[in-house]
């Protein structure tokens, strides 16, 4: 098992392989064990099932149909009856391991749905779940297994995604709310239609913390005004991916997580440190539950992150694989939007006005003025409305709003006063308050 | 030759005749042209005499003035013939150097609109007949305003404009950029109005240039109707991003104040849903999210989750879980957990020396929060941040009783805002509102419509007839006697305007005033 490995995808256009036939390796696989297999640089692998029932991650695959896994994919293929496969391509590594806890997550999911079930009958809210743990232990796959398993079974969970670092629904940088409706794509993941999206603007909550709880308590408030009109979705509950940052103010922004979305059962991934401390800070009527991680997760490199990263927003212009979208490059005048960076520097206390804290400067906006600096950064187009922002009768501010979609400047001209931008739409901008983020992009391929 | 006032004579003389000898002429043009300065105007007949004669002197100067024969040169005169029919002035003989700012041309004519004509009437430079006979401006008066063509009170506005010096003409709402054209700053055609003319001619001369009572249903649909699809345009872009914007529909209605939908529901029943994460949650909806809590806590006795920190303790195996609660009916057995207990703690913690240090010191004197009588009673979360809630208010002061206690309260809570902005904002009660905010979904008014264009004389910028620009201000007409422009109408007629401001000519009798409204934004802390 792996975290996030289907969430890369390939460097180059094309879903098909020339010449991989059904010369391939098989597999067969015994009952409740899994195939894990890392795709090499460079390589593509082509995975189809030949008899038997198997899923990965909680999706199942079709019969007779080929997958096709881009360089650097990490897939484990699990069988709860017993399967034959077929591997044809280069992999780093190919093996069929017995040791999987695939039997405590399903038991897991069979706990939910329990509470799913009385939920329905009561008619009273659904489980809210919040995994937690180090980085690199599977947590976006337990989340992505358990929100399979919810949704094969005609549930509505949401996914709440706040790893700002690894986003799986939106660009990183942002923390997001998805409303799954279907099982996720084998090759692509949760299909990402209508999400919820914030500004956070850096790869970790670090950062500006204050920013990272002000947004979770958002999302919490949308996800809970959500609950009050979609019976479904109360029902269906969430499940919250988190950060690997479990210490200092990085377990503060867990329970500031948990009491926001007044979540029910958390799921700690491997660590028994976590596990106690969550139980000491807790309230008792939330179920704190303990799990290990799984043995097929491997540690990913900064560089493989970076990369991972770099691969989402080229999906985001260019579509799942770079070939489904086509982008637009156009002209905007530095005159026709207002570009914001969230928190200001911090000033000395002696400086500071007379009972204003220093903390209030994180949620501060800051207008950066375009120059040349702001070449490659990806900047977020905010959803608040253009007329109304800045009058003191705005309904939301800035910060609070979620984002529409991101833009990045490809070239600024200080000359001409114009800064060319890739977007996912053509002209003109839809809002024109843009938010920086310290995440850049060069768009090579 | 010479136009005169009065019906009466002017039908007797035979008009192409009558020219003026030498001395007569000489006698005219050095006439006194100076218009007599009134002075205050007197509001209370006093009875005194001084008072009676200073208002005859007044009364014969005015009537001398009006009376005067005007003197033309012939050579300067414009033939123009009028056509009721068509409530039109087609020139006859060549034009002057009004055509710069004033006429159009229809198949090859060159026109002019009736308030066009009586101006030029009025200033000598157009001699109309009609039924091969010269109107007089009096029967000019009479004869070119209408409810349908313009009313008095328009033109009254309109010569005192032209006699300024301004380019006035029209208001055609078709002609204003749409929301969408502006926003893609696009370049305004450059014949637009040359070209929407010239089309009208073909199908109906009429209906492009009456714009009163009879037409005025039609026009004043107009605006709302162009502005549609502009609005359905705006929808549209801002989809920005395939995937983000396809806010299932009752995700988004999630996000939509009940009001706020109440209200759309009503205005824009035929409108396509506008497809955005929120629309303006003005009067935001405090949640209170205990509401959804459920009262019960989960039994977690039946609920049986696989933890492996409790069952360190006891049971080491976990019963096969029921296959309804399983995706495709999986039967699975029994899950032996012992195992697992020795799997945990992989991912290694790498802790630097202070980290470590402030965690042992956490594990030794932070209590568990459940040790606390009152957090074992609370049932749910509701419950337990409420009485984190009390337990912070408790920290502070007793509010007095006289202040917090009764029906009326003060507005913003003490130790609530910690900025200069929430204070403000909490003790806002007016909110102040945008001019343009909200205003594309009102109907269009059946009273209140722009007249006309103005644009700066020609001293300050070069004006073309077939490339007009943006105008300086849009005129409305109304008069004192009418009622006063109210919130909506302004909304409304700044909405069809645009850009460009709204200027309200307001008749008193001949006397012109204008009013203009500007937008001002109330100072706030910018944070």
């Amino acid at each position: 098992m792996s975290t996030e490995a289907t969430e890369k995808p390939g460097e180059e256009g094309g879903s098909t392989v020339g010449g991989a036939g059904t010369g391939g390796t098989r597999f067969d696989l015994d009952k409740e064990t899994e195939l894990r297999f890392e795709v090499e640089a460079g390589e593509r692998v082509q995975l189809e099932l030949l008899n038997g029932m198997a899923e990965v991650f909680g999706s199942e695959l079709n019969r007779n149909k080929k997958y096709t896994f881009g360089p650097g994919s990490k897939i484990a293929v699990f069988t709860w009856q017993g399967c034959s496969l077929s591997l044809s391509g280069k992999t780093e590594v190919a093996y069929v391991s017995k040791d999987t806890p695939m039997l405590l997550y399903l038991n897991t999911h069979a706990a939910l749905e329990q509470m799913r079930r009385q939920a329905e009958r009561d008619n009273e809210r659904g489980p809210r779940v919040m995994v937690v743990g180090p980085t690199d232990v599977g947590k976006s796959t337990v989340c992505r297994l358990l929100l399979n398993y919810a949704v094969r079974l005609g549930r509505r969970p949401t996914l709440v995604e706040l790893d700002v670092g690894q986003s799986s629904v939106s660009v990183p940088g942002t923390m997001s709310a998805l409303c799954i409706e279907r099982p996720a794509d084998v090759e692509e993941g949760f299909s990402v239609q209508a999400p919820l999206v914030f500004h956070f603007g850096s790869t970790t909550p670090g950062t500006n913390i204050k920013l990272y709880n002000k947004l979770t308590s958002c999302l919490a408030e949308v996800f809970s005004q959500r609950c009050e009109v979609n019976r479904r979705a109360s029902v269906g509950g969430c499940i919250i991916n988190t950060c690997g940052w479990v210490k200092g103010s990085g377990y503060q922004a867990l329970v500031h997580c948990a009491s926001a979305f007044q979540v029910d059962v958390v799921l700690v991934l491997d660590q028994e440190r976590l596990y106690n401390e969550l139980k000491r800070d807790l309230p008792h009527f939330v179920r704190v539950v303990l799990l290990p991680k799984s043995g097929g997760v491997v540690e990913r490199s900064k560089d493989c992150r970076r990369e991972t990263r770099d691969e989402k927003i080229r999906e985001y212009f260019y579509g799942f694989r770079g070939v489904s979208f086509y982008p637009h490059a156009f002209d905007v005048r530095f005159s026709d939007v207002r570009i914001y960076k969230i928190g200001a520097p911090s000033i000395p206390d002696s400086c500071l006005p007379l009972g204003m804290s220093q903390d209030d400067t994180q949620l501060k906006l800051v207008p950066v003025s375009p120059g040349r600096d702001l070449t490659h950064h990806v900047l977020s187009v905010s959803c608040v409305e253009d007329e109304v922002e800045g009058g003191p009768g705005r309904s939301r501010g800035i910060l609070e709003s979620p984002v529409c979609g991101f833009i990045v400047v490809t070239a600024v001209d200080t000359q001409a006063q114009v800064m060319t931008v890739l977007s996912p739409a053509p002209r003109p901008l839809p809002r024109h308050t843009l938010l920086i983020m310290d995440i850049r992009f060069i768009d090579l391929k | 030759m010479a136009a005169k006032d009065t019906l009466t004579e002017a039908v007797q003389v035979e008009f192409s005749n009558e020219l003026l000898s030498p001395p007569e002429l000489l006698h005219a043009r050095s006439r006194n042209h100076k218009i007599p300065v009134k002075g205050q105007k007197d509001f209370l007949l006093s009875g005194s005499e001084q008072q009676r004669a200073a208002l005859q002197k007044s009364l014969d100067e005015h009537w001398t003035l009006v009376a005067e024969e005007r003197v033309e040169r012939l050579g300067n005169l414009v033939n123009a013939e009028w056509i009721p029919e068509e409530k039109l002035v087609k020139l006859q003989t060549p034009a002057g150097k009004f055509w710069q700012t004033m006429g159009f041309s229809d198949r090859g004519k060159q026109c002019l609109l009736p308030e066009e004509a009586l101006y030029l009437m009025e200033c000598g430079s157009v001699q109309v007949f009609y039924q091969d006979l010269p109107l007089s401006i009096q029967e000019g008066y009479e004869q070119f305003l209408s409810p349908e063509t313009v009313t008095l009170h328009q033109y009254q506005v309109f010569g005192h404009l032209k006699r300024l010096g301004y380019v006035v003409n029209r208001f055609d709402p078709s002609t204003v950029p749409t929301l969408y054209e502006r926003q893609l700053n696009l370049p305004l055609p450059r014949n637009k109005q040359t070209k929407h003319l010239k089309r009208k001619h073909g199908n109906s001369p009429l209906g492009s240039r009456l714009f009163n009572k009879s037409h005025c249903d039609k026009r004043s649909t107009l605006p709302v109707e162009e502005t549609k699809p502009a609005q359905q345009c705006e929808g549209e872009i801002m989809t920005v991003d395939p995937r983000l914007d396809q806010t299932a529909p009752d995700q988004a209605k999630t996000e939509q104040n009940p009001q706020d939908e109440l209200m759309e529901f009503n205005t824009d029943l035929d409108r396509a849903p506008r497809r955005n994460w929120w629309t303006d949650t003005s009067s935001q909806v405090q949640h209170t999210l205990g509401q959804h809590t459920s009262a019960r806590p989960w039994d977690f006795s039946c609920i049986r989750f696989p933890d492996l920190g409790s069952s360190r303790a006891g049971h080491a195996c976990l019963a096969a879980p029921d296959p309804k609660l399983l995706p495709g009916a999986l039967q699975v057995g029994e899950c032996e957990v012992t195992p697992w207990l020795r799997k945990l703690n992989l991912k290694a913690e790498r802790l630097s020396r202070r980290e470590w240090e402030r965690q042992r010191e956490r594990d030794r004197y932070h209590r568990d929060i459940n040790n606390d009588r009152e957090v074992r009673r609370c049932r749910n979360w509701a419950e337990y941040l409420e009485l984190m809630e009390k337990r912070r208010s408790h920290q502070f002061k007793k509010r007095p009783a006289h202040l917090w206690e009764q029906d009326v309260i003060p507005l913003a809570q003490p130790g609530q805002c910690d900025s200069h902005r929430d204070l403000l904002e909490q003790v806002s009660v007016i909110q102040s509102s945008d001019l343009l905010h909200g205003a594309s979904r009102l109907p269009p008014s059946e009273q209140w419509r722009i007249c006309f264009n103005v644009y700066q004389p020609d001293t300050v910028a070069d004006f073309k007839k077939s490339h007009p620009g943006k105008p300086y201000t849009r005129m409305c007409v109304c008069s004192f006697d009418g009622p006063v422009p109210d919130l909506l109408v302004m909304k409304q007629l700044s909405f069809q305007s645009g850009d460009v401001p709204v200027t309200f000519a307001v008749v008193d009798h001949g006397d012109i005033s204008f009013y203009c409204f500007k937008e001002f934004k109330l100072p706030t802390d910018i944070y």
